[in-house]
């Protein structure tokens, strides 16, 4: 026997016991572990041990309102690695380097990252995705994604807008509703490794994705192809700088096409500088509406009842407002006229004569309720509020102006709105884009309805101004709307460009034509606006009228609107019934008055005598000016003894016109020019009216237009106003 | 001194015998996915290393089942000088071989093998010899119980250097056991408490790795990918398992989720796959060696064989709760293999042939 036996055994009988109660213990604990927090642990493992790949949700297509396909999504193969599956991978990226088109130590330091996924080139096209299956190389895999596919190209990119490689919106639908388009991504959740690798017998999850909802647009491919099309013959004729088409359904707001100019190619974006894709400039150039505008003040007018249509109105050819003159287009002015006349030859006197009746309250009543000054809502990105004198500071003369349509900004979408309401009997409708939104298997979501914004003006105000505007088109500036077997009925507009330093400058027009058809139930209503047409020709009659003549015209047969039979041209149209063209005034300055007349005839001119006398001493407008035939020419005469014979000259009014329209002024009158400054007369040395010598020298002072303010338009006398024709406050049709 | 030989505790010997059949069966499932990715590309390759180890460790287990354990008196003193002479070895630069930034095997020609586990034994014979030679002089702290301390310490230190804080606690733990076993007083156990407590304190504070384990034991979610990475990957395998586990093979963490999921791991591995009975069980199993190896040692003959048995024994039990207790997220993180389970040669090796020794002193119980 062992000594100490008993004494050994108690303690080893200690440690045993020790032993067996630490793993007890053990095994409570992993009770514990396995069965009240097993659970937990579970999941967390589930989460940690799963490999998620996003399974991008396929985005919803576009129609236009006829189910043709304006946006879709192909198919196109990404190429991605699994660093850790890479074995070699300085060969993988010398492999792939050139096939991809990237640096070779750039794809090694990507092929190299400690990261379970990296993308090495998105949506390829199909020939580099064959070359790079084609490799075969280990850990670099393709992946099937879908890539925005807009058939039509140039097509209304600015409306459709275009989505980014990880297709969400970026500009236009496509960013409005991408919420709607997008869909939410789908998941494949795999089993893998610590280090990132498939496993055998993997755990697999796929939740699928949900498509996008596809969006019915309310847009019309055809009428919209017709929109390109006079937009690209509008480019090709006169380069101008920007140019809009927005036709509406004005009985439902409904957008049928929406064209501008310059435009881009939805599917190379990228290669288009930003300005051209970043904004749509049908909801987002503010410009001076000029005669369009009067529709909203005959409306205003019928509305606050301060007109008639039998109101009789006088046009002296101008009109003087709080020491400004404001003159009309047609020189010497219309005579008496109603108001309906008023209306038709758009005379800027009488409608001044109108603002003032309706003064700052009525009229920005209903300036502010055709929504002018705000947003029209319309679901685009970048929509323009226009600008408008807050109404607290607004004067008479401001009043006066925007009668006529200056001193105020209005952007494309907002006018069509407005005159979208009068055609409609007069409720303004929120202008709508998207008419149905429907899920992935076609069933729809929501439908989209007329949204009244407010009634603005009667039905019968609303007619009123329609025959207005149909007289326009029938017999008045409007005529080169005119489309045959249907009434139309619109407006002319033109006015100058407002300057960044808030001036008029010169040379620079807005031409423009608002209109609707059949006027007496209205299918369409149609906007074209052309900003700097180039070549010389820019009035809203030459360079709108026929453009919307044309889109009207086409898209009135395509929706097979109901002719009115045998509305033919009219043989007599109101004014304007000669061709007209333009002739440049002979100076008959100090020629006996028979051969003066004899002189103006002779260049298709009729005259007009002021004062007594055998020999002319003035003129208006001023030689060299550039008028149309049949304008009238006055002279003012004087007696032969009291005239200071052939060595003097009557200093005419410079105020107001270019350098170059100064000088050969001057120099027809044989006078001598001494320059001051640049830009546009401010003020002459020698007051309008006085006699000079000639050959003298004449020191004439120009500033630069946008010194002076949008308040203080500079003024001219009658005689430079038609021989530049684009005076701040002289409207031509 | 008679002593009757009859056969060994067949008790301990199914047990043992059943825990290493389990063990080479786990090491092939929780390395199946390792080992199929290179260098290895063998999904055999764990497997079959275990199973030769395991047949080495067999042999030397039946030779020295058959070799009366007090013979190995006249190898005691030699062992403990090979045993040190060893841990001085590996620790010399180029000769030790260092995997994982421990410096702990030495290579002998395609072999390479850990002096750790040997000097463990070497050191559990000496003692037992040292000890069981004058047993009366264990009363004495300074000539019964310092020097066996001094020997405890220099060899821990030396395992300390490797590093290896495991098997440093094991051989160190082991010896104390011995000492308590042998009779030291009460007082000189709570000296040997203090110190070893102090001893512990201060080579975990020393190494800062060490302590980052520390207080990952204690929050593994403060830093799930860095140190706490191991303890929550154990813990996630394990709360998967529930009651019936996944199913032997089907488990998801060896995808190298746990890491050293063949060796110092496995148990998280066998509670996924085989759930709480079969890591109870495991448990159990362990739980009936310790005590049948407890019972060997009581019922030794003489001192020596008692205090060998209890030496071998408590190594084992040390190594057991220590393994469990770290993948149980018990204990702060210490590698060290689960006996006759862990993959891993020496350990193997040694653990079996210790078990021949134990086996032998059972074979001359004094009781039947």
């Amino acid at each position: 026997m062992a000594p100490n036996t008993v004494f050994v055994r108690k303690r080893l009988t200690v440690v045993l016991l020790l032993s067996g109660f630490a793993l007890f213990c053990l095994i409570g604990r992993l009770a514990w572990i396995q069965f009240v927090w097993g659970k937990d642990l579970e999941n967390k493992a589930l989460e940690v041990r799963m490999r998620d790949i996003p399974v991008e949700a396929k985005r919803g297509n576009i129609y236009d309102r006829n189910g043709r396909v304006l946006v879709s999504s192909v198919s196109v193969d990404s190429v991605y690695a699994i660093p850790s599956l890479i074995r070699e991978p300085q060969k993988t990226a010398e492999k792939l380097s050139p096939v991809l088109k990237e640096d070779v130590s750039f794809l090694y330091r990507v092929l190299t990252r400690p990261s379970c996924f990296e993308w090495l080139g998105r949506k390829l096209d199909l020939k580099t995705a064959q070359k790079i299956k084609s490799l075969n190389l280990n850990g670099v895999f393709l992946l099937e994604e879908s890539k925005r596919f807009y058939p039509l190209q140039t097509i209304a990119p600015h409306l459709l807008g275009f989505a980014g490689i990880d297709n969400q919106g970026l500009t236009g639908i496509e960013k409005s509703y991408d919420d709607q388009l997008k869909g939410t991504p789908g998941r494949i959740i795999v089993e893998q490794d610590a280090v990132g690798q498939d496993v055998p017998e993997p755990l697999r999850k796929y939740l699928p994705p949900k498509q996008g909802s596809s969006l019915v647009l309310t847009i019309d491919e055809t009428i919209q192809q017709f929109v390109e099309r006079e937009l690209d013959k509008i480019v090709l004729k006169y380069q101008p700088k920007l140019a809009v088409i927005v036709v509406m359904d004005p009985g439902t707001g409904e957008i049928l096409a929406i064209g501008n100019r310059p435009t881009f190619n939805s599917n190379k974006w990228e290669n288009t500088p930003a300005y051209i894709w970043d904004r749509n400039p049908a909801i987002w150039y503010n410009y001076e509406p000029g005669s369009t505008f009067k529709i909203v003040t005959m409306a205003a007018g019928f509305g606050a009842e301060v007109v008639k249509r039998t109101d009789p109105f006088f046009c002296p050819g101008y009109v003087r407002v709080a020491d400004r003159i404001i003159n009309c287009w047609l020189d010497g002015g219309h005579g008496s006229q109603t108001f309906e006349e008023v209306a038709a030859n758009s005379c800027n006197v009488g409608f001044v004569e109108l603002g003032l009746r309706l003064g700052v309250k009525n009229f920005y009543k209903y300036i502010n309720e055709f929504g002018f000054g705000e947003r029209t809502g319309i679901n685009l990105p970048g929509e323009e509020t226009g600008l408008l004198i807050p109404e607290k500071d607004a004067t008479n003369l401001n009043v006066a102006t925007m009668a006529i349509g200056q001193s105020i900004a209005v952007t494309p979408i907002q006018l069509i709105s407005a005159v979208s309401a009068i055609a409609n009997g007069g409720t303004l409708l929120r202008p709508q884009v998207v008419r149905e939104i429907r899920d992935g298997s076609g069933n729809l979501i929501k439908g989209f309805k007329p949204e009244v914004i407010r009634r603005v003006v009667t039905e019968k105000e609303a007619s009123q101004v329609r025959e207005l505007l149909e007289n326009v088109v029938a017999k008045g500036t409007g005529k080169n709307a005119f489309i045959e077997n249907y009434r139309v009925a619109g407006k002319t507009g033109t006015a100058q460009v407002v300057g960044e330093n808030g001036g008029y400058v010169s040379g620079r027009y807005v031409s423009s034509f608002v209109g609707f058809a059949p006027s007496d139930q209205p299918r369409l209503a149609c906007l074209v606006m052309v900003a700097e047409p180039q070549g010389g020709i820019y009035y809203g009659s030459q360079v709108a009228a026929p453009v919307f003549q044309a889109v009207a015209r086409d898209s009135l047969h395509y929706l097979r609107a109901p002719e009115t039979p045998n509305l033919k041209k009219p043989p007599n149209p109101f004014i304007y019934e000669e061709p007209r063209i333009k002739v440049k005034v002979p100076n008959v300055i100090n020629y006996p008055v028979n051969e003066g007349i004899k002189m103006l005839s002779g260049s298709g001119l009729t005259y007009q005598l002021n004062g007594q006398g055998n020999v002319i001493y003035g003129q208006t407008p001023a030689p060299g000016a550039e008028v149309y035939n049949g304008v009238k020419v006055v002279l003012n005469l004087k007696p032969l003894e009291e005239s200071s014979g052939a060595g003097s000259v009557t200093m005419p009014n410079l105020k107001g016109l270019t350098m170059g329209e100064v000088a050969e002024l001057l120099r027809n009158l044989d006078l001598n020019l001494e320059l001051n400054g640049t830009g546009i007369v401010e003020s002459q040395e020698q007051p309008p009216g006085k006699k000079v010598k000639r050959g003298s020298t004449v020191r004439v002072n120009f500033t630069p237009p946008g010194l002076i303010t949008f308040e203080e338009q500079p003024e001219k006398a009658p005689a430079a106003s038609e021989s530049i024709g684009g005076n701040a406050f002289v409207e031509r049709p | 001194m008679t002593r009757t030989k009859s056969s060994p505790d067949f008790i301990l010997l199914l047990v043992l015998l059943i825990l290493l059949s389990l063990g080479i069966i786990m090491v092939f499932s929780s390395s199946l996915w390792y080992a199929t990715l290179p260098p290895f590309n063998d999904t055999f390759y764990f497997f079959r290393k275990q199973l030769i180890w395991a047949l080495i460790g067999l042999a030397g287990m039946f030779v020295l089942m058959n070799y009366d354990y007090w013979r190995l008196k006249r190898w005691a003193n030699l062992m403990l000088v090979a045993g040190i002479a060893l841990l001085v070895v590996v620790l010399i630069p180029h000769v030790g071989v260092v995997r994982q930034g421990a410096q702990r095997w030495l290579n002998l020609g395609p072999l390479s093998f850990q002096p750790a586990e040997f000097v463990k034994l070497c050191l559990v014979v000496f003692t037992a010899y040292g000890l069981s030679r004058q047993l009366e002089r264990v009363k004495n702290s300074f000539i019964g119980i310092l020097p066996f301390l001094l020997l405890a310490a220099l060899s821990a230190v030396l395992i300390l250097l490797e590093p290896d804080l495991g098997t440093a606690v094991i051989v160190a733990g082991a010896i104390v056991i011995m000492l308590f076993a042998a009779g030291a007083r009460m007082r000189d156990m709570a000296g040997i408490g203090l110190i070893g407590a102090a001893a512990l304190g201060g080579a975990i504070w020393k190494e800062p790795y060490r302590l980052k384990r520390f207080l990952a034991f204690l929050d593994p979610e403060k830093d799930p990918q860095g140190t706490g990475w191991h303890i929550l990957n154990s813990l996630m395998s394990l709360g998967s398992g529930g009651l019936l586990g996944t199913g032997l093979g089907r488990g998801h963490a060896k995808y190298l989720w746990v890491p050293e999921r063949h060796t110092d791991f496995i148990f998280a591995i066998i509670g996924e796959e085989l759930g709480f009975i079969g890591a109870g069980i495991v448990i159990l199993l362990f739980i009936i060696l310790i005590w049948r190896g407890f019972r060997a040692a009581v019922t030794a003959p003489d001192s020596f064989g008692a205090l060998l048995a209890t030496g071998i024994i408590s190594g084992i039990a040390l190594q057991v709760i220590i393994n469990i207790g770290v993948v149980t997220s018990s204990l702060p993180i210490t590698g060290i293999t689960l006996p006759f389970i862990s993959f891993g040669g020496s350990s193997l090796v040694f653990s079996l042939a210790s078990m021949g020794i134990l086996l032998n002193i059972s074979r001359f119980s004094v009781y039947k």
